[in-house]
This record gives structure tokens, sequence and C-alpha cells, in this order.
């Protein structure tokens, strides 16, 4: 079954449309500059960002200038508004899911009035805005979506791309007639502070791929595709007697954007590279898995592969890193590369989609996104397609016809898709697969500190020394799980998680507005994001498998266990592991009750090991 | 001398939470990095960079330069004694 792009919308800082996105990327033209909207003392790094405030946000979805709303909400609708104009369907009646990237949320209005709100119940209400969940929640409302079913994915930098994997399964699945998937990040002074902790943003224009390259530019800004079924079906679907023209901008060439040749997620790859929580290993497992198992669902050989759009980020260790996988997939037929994050800055969880549109727009419009800012040959890195070689190059023949894009996260989350203009070559007929029953091998809960002492059976002291109380109850549920379940290293590894690492970000965050931008914690930082703990568990027990986050508030785990039933009933998987982890903190559980919500619990985590059913009794119920 | 390298000793011991590691055990002398001595990595430099800009007020830009700098806690003392302003 093919999974059809009926549309995509995209805003980010070398445009606010697909038009403007295009004419940037064919005049070489980058978005990175300096700090404008961002209200950091960081003014010495560059950055890319959207250029319009919030109140011109406010005013393109036709809401209050004066509304305090997160602008990664605000990205995400506009750029969901543009997708669904261009993809013209008629969506009366049918499933629409909106599946979402994100990993900040509303973290840019929270560290803009956290102080205020320990003192003003009239502000505290933005706090419940605050995750990722709600974030997406607020961003389809925006969007004219109220009634669409909602669900974020919160793998760090590979979000976007993992919001995409979903879509398709969940489209291959019958679970939904249209998908709106791709991701949007707005810049924060929490992680630009938090990379700056790490020492990996360059503050000259970022450089992917060259010798002399020193890290990377943060950027900010929001993409989506529209995805249906198969074409037949994005054609029933289609509005009759209408243009599907894009109708953004008065100005813009619409025919350029019409989707008259259909384009398709052909296939994708999401893997672990379970190394290191910030750092790619050498040989780019993860990466490479990823690759590998995108180009064997899409039916394609390295060779039909025309272009990559990498996530070459512009840090010595990523690029690499991703340069050894790429050389391990195509040896030495290598297809023209290029990061185009020395256009976009690194849109963090956005750039998955941000880079699958401009991937389709290569497609689209048959050229090569060059690289910009390399310069010099590194031995170690592939040699990337520059402007030295040609620029604006026109394929004359319309033979730019597969891209892969690559997209990696923290804790090595790596994911890959094939995009192309053909469907899936008609190999042999798809067989009916074996269907498997989903049940429950074992589980395990934490809830309380005091447990946390028996952690020592499997973690040394050495290692536990970094480990933050929730990672502490994570890994020990799900060690005590797996060992009840006699499984040594599952299949995939699923977390479901409300709030994430509350503790290490609310200290981080508190931190910086009390002391400054200074002195902060890369330690705190580096747990900071929601997929911590599934990819510290992938790192522990060397699991190269599926591992994913859903992040969506109180249906968090029941988006785990969707995913985590549909890996094992159709034999993708024999084994998952599947997490509920949460806490919270005094201050936190303060807020909630000033605000009149459930207390959540100081800890909270839940460890379910999934298996193949032998018999009709104990299913998983969700 | 005597007093920064215990008082590098004591910070140390406490940003990167070595519980384990008494003072007696900590030699000053010891690598801090690999396998040999304690055992320290990438991310407890960048920390080790933190706790020099906030207590002794050293900016060190680059983590690379840093390699020298932080064999030992006597070669830290060295760097802080030299350097500090603070």
């Amino acid at each position: 079954m093919d999974i059809t792009v009926a549309g995509y919308g995209i805003i980010c800082a070398i445009g606010n449309d697909a038009t403007a996105v295009l004419a940037s990327l064919k005049a070489g033209r980058t978005g990175i500059g300096p700090m404008r909207y961002l209200q950091s003392s960081h003014k010495e790094l560059p950055v890319g960002e959207v250029k319009l405030s919030n109140a011109e946000m406010l005013r393109m979805l036709g809401q209050d200038e004066s509304a305090i709303v997160s602008r990664t909400a605000l990205m995400g609708a506009i750029a969901i508004r543009q997708a669904l104009q261009h993809a013209h369907l008629d969506t009366k009646g049918k499933r629409i899911v909106v599946i979402n990237g994100t990993t900040v949320g509303g973290m840019d209005v929270t560290e803009r009035f956290l102080r205020q709100m320990r003192e003003d119940d009239g502000l505290l209400p933005l706090l419940e805005k605050h995750d990722c969940g709600s974030s997406t929640r607020q961003m389809a409302d925006l969007a004219g979506l109220g009634d669409a079913e909602v669900c974020t994915v919160s793998t760090a930098c590979s979000s976007a791309v993992n919001a995409i994997i979903l879509g398709s399964e969940m489209l291959k699945a019958g679970e939904a007639d249209v998908v709106i998937a791709g991701g949007t990040e707005a810049l924060s002074r929490f992680h630009l502070n938090g990379f700056n902790s790490l020492m990996i943003l360059d503050k000259e224009p970022c450089r992917p791929f060259d010798r002399n390259r020193a890290g990377l530019n943060l950027g900010e800004g929001a993409a989506y595709v529209v995805l249906t079924h198969s074409l037949v079906k994005s054609e029933e679907l289609r509005v009759k007697n209408k243009s599907n023209n894009l109708e953004c901008e008065d100005n813009s060439d619409s025919s350029l954007f019409t989707l008259n040749s259909s384009l398709y997620i052909c296939g994708y790859g999401n893997r672990c590279d379970a190394f290191h929580q910030t750092a790619s290993s050498e040989d780019g497992e993860g990466a490479y898995l990823a690759m590998c198992d995108a180009l064997q669902m899409a039916g394609l050989r390295p060779a039909d592969i025309h272009y990559i759009n990498a996530h070459g980020t512009g840090t010595p260790n990523n690029d690499a890193s991703e340069s050894a996988a790429i050389r391990r997939v195509f040896g030495q037929k290598i297809p023209p590369v290029s990061s185009t994050k020395g256009f976009t800055g690194h849109t963090t969880s956005a750039c998955g989609a941000i880079e699958t549109v401009i991937s389709i727009l290569a497609l689209q419009h048959q050229f090569l996104p060059v690289n910009l800012g390399w310069k010099e040959q590194d031995e170690a890195c592939i040699r990337p397609y520059d402007n030295s070689i040609l620029l604006n190059s026109t394929f004359k023949d319309s033979s730019l016809k597969a891209v892969l894009c690559n997209s990696f996260g923290f804790g090595g989350n790596d994911s890959a898709l094939v995009i192309g203009s053909l469907p899936r070559p008609s190999q042999e007929e798809e067989q009916p697969m074996e269907r498997h029953r989903a049940c429950t091998l074992a589980e395990a809960v934490v809830t309380d500190t005091e447990q946390l002492s028996e952690l020592r059976e499997f973690v040394t002291a050495g290692e536990a020394r970094r480990m933050s109380r929730l990672m502490k109850a994570a890994t020990l549920s799900s060690m005590q799980a797996l060992r009840k379940a006699g499984v040594e290293c599952p299949d995939a590894i699923i977390t479901a998680t409300a709030y994430g690492m509350l503790e290490t970000s609310a200290k981080f965050l508190t931190d910086m507005l009390e002391n400054g931008e200074e002195t902060l914690s890369p330690t705190l930082f580096m747990q900071s994001t929601h997929n911590t703990l599934s990819s510290a568990i992938a790192i522990r027990l060397r699991c190269h498998g599926y591992n994913m986050t859903y992040s969506q508030g109180s249906d968090s785990l029941r988006w785990a266990l969707r995913d985590a039933t549909r890996l094992i009933e159709t034999g993708r998987a024999r084994t998952v592991l599947v997490g509920l982890h949460d806490e919270a903190t005094p201050s936190f559980q303060d807020f909630c009750r000033r605000l009149g919500k459930p207390v959540p619990p100081m800890l909270f985590s839940r460890s379910v090991v999934l298996g193949r059913s032998t018999c009709d009794e104990s299913v998983y119920h969700v | 001398m005597e007093q920064l390298i215990k008082d590098l000793k004591l910070q140390i011991k406490e940003v990167l939470n070595l519980e384990e590691l008494s003072l007696e055990d900590f030699d000053t002398d010891a690598p801090l990095f690999g396998d040999e001595g304690i055992g320290l990595d990438s991310i407890d430099v960048l920390e080790i960079i933190v706790l020099l800009e906030k207590e002794y007020g050293i900016r060190l830009a680059n983590p690379k330069e840093g390699k020298a700098i932080f064999k030992s806690v006597r070669t830290i003392a060295e760097y802080v004694q030299q350097n500090r302003k603070k």
C-alpha cells in the first residue's frame, strides 16, 4: 500500500510558505542571522528565526494580536493551514489525525512568565499549554482542526520524521483516513542555553560536513504533510471543480506547486544508535540501520536514491558519524548529499518535516538544494553537494525520482524516510501478514523513591551518579519487568510520558531564570528531552530496534500501547517494552492545586513487556 | 595550593555526584579520564568547565583546550592558580 502526499505546508527561516522557501533554496539564500525575536543574552549566537513576530502570526491566524500563545503552536497552525489548503481534500466525515513532533512545546511562553506565575493566578493558565500534548492540541485548534484526534511524538530532533512514520503506519493499518503529520519547534532560551552548555553551537554560520565545522546554529519553524492511503484515495478525496492550488500568498506562482504528479512516502526506518545520550557512534550504526530499513521498505537499492537530504547539523560528531553511515550504505557510489541546515538552522523537533518538504520541493522542481557553508573537504566526511559543483542545477529529464531524508535525535533516535515520485515497485504481491495477538508478559511498577535503592542490582554507582530520579525509576521498572518476562533485549522500546523529565527540566529552567544564561549544567539539559528515558534504556540494553516516545497528556499510554500492539500484530516485533513514566516537583504540584487540577504523584513508573499471545487469554486491554 | 586542591576535589565530587569516591581515595595525580583513573567522560569535562567559570571566573571556550588542563586534579589546580579571576 502506498502512502500519498496530498499537500504540504512550511514556515521557517528561509520563508513563510513553500513559494518563499523554494525561492531561497534556489537562490542559495540563508535565513540564519543575528537574533531578533528571541530574548536571550547570547546575542553572539546566530539563529534561524522565522521572520514574523508573535503578533503578526496571530493576525495571520485571525486571532487577537495581544493573546499570549507559544510560537510553537502559532507556527504549527500556520503550516497546517497551508498544508490543508494545498491538499484541498474533502475531509467531511473522514477520520483526521494530527500527528505532531515537538519537544519544547510551550517553553517559550513558560520561560517568559514562570516567575510571575508563582504569584499571579491570572497568568497561571498559560502553564496548561506548556506540555507537548497541550501545545499540540492548541495548535490543532488554531488550525481549525478542533475535532481532529491529536498525538505528539517527542524523540528530540527526529520527532517530525517519526510523526510522519506513525502517520503512515496508522493509514496502513486503517486507523485514519487523512493524517496531517510533521513538527513544530520555536526557539527558546531553554534549549538555546542547553545546546550552548553542551558546547555544540557555532558562533559563525554553520558549516555542515566542512573540515572546520564547529557546531550548529539553532533555528525554528514548522512543516506538515497531508497523507492519505493511496493515489486513488487521494483523488477521491480531492475537492472537485476547484483548482488545487496553493493559496497562501497572492503573488505566488501557484501552478508551480500543484501536485500534478504524485508523491509517496515510499519507505522509512526508525532505529536507535544505543550508544550515548548526546553523541553518535563512530560507525553510525543507528543511522545505518534506519537508512537500510527505509530502502528495504521502499523496495529500492542504494543506486535508486538520487539525492540525500542529510541530518548534517554541523557538529564535528554528527557529520562524521552520519558520513560513516552513508558510506556503509552507499559504498563508492554516493548520490548528491546536502544538509539544508545552512539555510534553516537546526530546527530540532521540526527539522524532519521541514527537510521532508524541502525534499518534496526538490522532487517536484527537479533541483538539488546546496550545502551552504561547505568549503573544505574533511577526510572523515562525505563531500556534500555545494555551490562549487553547480548552483541550481536542473534535471532535464526528470531524473530526480527518489530522495532519502535523514533525521537523528539525542539518545540516538535515528530515523530515515524515502520520498519518491514513483509508487513502490510492484514486487511480489504483498502477502497478507500473519496476524499475532499481543499480550502482557510481565510488568513492574515503581512509585516510591525508597524503591530506587533496588536499582543497585542493575546499575553501578558510577552509572547511577548522573541519573535523575525519573530516570532511575524508569530504568528500575524496565529492568524488573524485562527480568520477570525473561526478555534480555526487547525488539522495540516505547515510552509514554505526559510531562517528561520534569525535575531536571525545572532545575535547569529555574537556574537559568535566577542565575542567568552563563553557567548552566549540561547534565541537566541532556536529561531534559522526553526521549531520554527510551534511549537510555536502549543504551543500557544495546537495543538498536524501534524506539519511540509519546507525550500526549493522559492519552500518552494509550498511544504507546496502540503502537506496541501494532508492532506485535503485524509481526515486526516479538517483544516490546512499554513504559509510562512521569514525575512531579513540589512547585508543579502547587501549580496544579492552584489551577484546581488533579495533583500528580511525585513519582510513577510502570513498565510492561508485551509479547505474542499463545492463547486467547491475557490479551492486553488498552 | 594544598587548600585549592582540597577545594577542587570537594567541588568536583559534588558537581559530578561522585558519591562513592572518598576524598582519601581521590588521588591528586590520578588521571581523571579513561579507564585507569577516576573514569570521567566528555559530559564531565563540560561540567568541570562550568565549575571553573562559576567558582573561579575562568572561561574555556573550547572543550578541546581542556585536554591538557583536565589531566588530573593537580593540573587543574595549577591552571586555576594561574588564571583565576576570583
